[in-house]
């Protein structure tokens, strides 16, 4: 899992303090922010896959969580009446109550752990619609260069074809247009030329770049590296 | 009366090599006309992929050039079928298509192509790939 990033909120530091350390001995410790609620409206803008909200100051908990985006991961860790709270989950579908008992850090790890999965599940999801989409429209390009590919060659094909032809019987054509019939004929091999360029610009970019990884992979070794 | 038949067409008629061209696009059939009919082979030209067995079953052709992309059933599908067919297996193909990567060379030959002639051709290598089997 990428590096998830927590934001704690608190006025307390004993509970930053004691969250922390429960986190950082778990195998996978994600990024920790801590914050009181004076700094929060300095830090706000930063989005974090996680936001636990600890004891801050009365008068500050409306205005933090005010400020909060409703799709934001929310583990609020304060008393809390039941009335309030169903207001509060219905701004934020995200948010999780977590009552200050004995037990409130394991439990909070816990839903914390689930909460950051979610959000590397929603991530990697995102991430993958992104490269379909890329994928996509690459793939509509590539179509569309080959019907145009295909058009073009069958436009030289009849133009080289048919100078060809002419040339064929020089005899019959005066010579300003035996010198018009040669010149369309070799602009027409000059387009080709063009286009087998463009054709081979995939293959020629591999080989290029298999050829600079070659070239890396036999660079001489440092002297220190010397067997 | 067949076709093939000297009475109608002479001798002559018969000692010619027929090719029978399949490509959706008639300016392109008249272009490899123009090619052969200085070769002195018998031509005949087709743009409906549809019809390349009705064409062959009528005119009894020595080599066929077969475009590849075309509208309704592609060059591809004809070869395979054509060589899947008890009675006209043994005509040779050649694909006469734009389409010149490895993969696609490849993938005429998986489809039973005898030869393959990329676009845009000249009159030497058309030519080249006729003579060998006509």
């Amino acid at each position: 899992m990428r590096n998830a990033s927590v934001l704690i909120l608190s006025d307390e530091p004993e509970f930053a303090r004691l969250l922390t350390a429960c986190w950082q001995a778990e195998r996978h410790a994600p990024g920790i922010t801590v914050l009181s609620s004076d700094l929060w409206k300095d830090h706000e803008a930063t989005p974090h896959d996680l936001v636990v909200v600890g004891p801050v100051l009365e008068s500050k908990l409306p205005g933090i969580l005010q400020s909060l985006e409703p799709a934001a991961a929310v583990i609020l860790c304060v008393p809390a009446e039941s009335r309030e709270l169903g207001q509060l989950r219905t701004r934020y579908p995200r948010l999780v109550h977590i009552p200050l008992r004995e037990d409130w850090a394991q439990t909070l790890l816990l839903v914390a752990g689930e909460s950051l999965r979610r959000a590397e599940a929603l991530r990697l999801s995102k991430q993958a619609e992104r490269r379909a989409a890329k994928n996509e429209h690459q793939a509509t390009l590539g179509r569309y260069m080959m019907d145009m590919k295909h058009s073009v060659n069958n436009a030289l094909t009849s133009m080289l074809g048919n100078a060809e032809l002419l040339l064929l019987e020089p005899g019959q054509l005066s010579s300003q247009s035996l010198a018009q019939i040669k010149t369309i004929h070799s602009m027409a091999l000059r387009i080709n030329e063009v286009m087998q360029r463009f054709s081979s610009l995939s293959s020629e970019m591999r080989e290029a770049e298999n050829a600079s990884q070659a070239e890396t992979e036999t660079e001489p070794a440092s002297p220190g590296s010397r067997r | 009366m067949h076709l093939w038949s000297a009475e109608k067409y002479g001798v002559m008629s018969m000692l010619l090599k027929k090719v029978l061209i399949v490509d959706d696009s008639p300016s392109q059939v008249k272009l490899i006309q123009g090619f052969l009919e200085h070769e002195g082979y018998r031509l005949v030209g087709i743009n409906d992929p549809e019809r390349v067995e009705e064409a062959i079953a009528l005119e009894r052709p020595s080599v066929i050039l077969l475009d590849v992309v075309m509208p309704k059933r592609n060059g591809f599908q004809v070869c395979r079928e054509l060589k899947n067919h008890v009675d006209y297996n043994a005509i040779p193909v050649i694909l006469v298509t734009s389409k010149n990567t490895e993969s696609d060379r490849f993938w005429g030959q998986q489809q039973g192509a005898d030869g393959y002639v990329t676009k845009p051709f000249t009159r030497e290598e058309l030519l080249r790939a006729v003579r060998r089997f006509a």
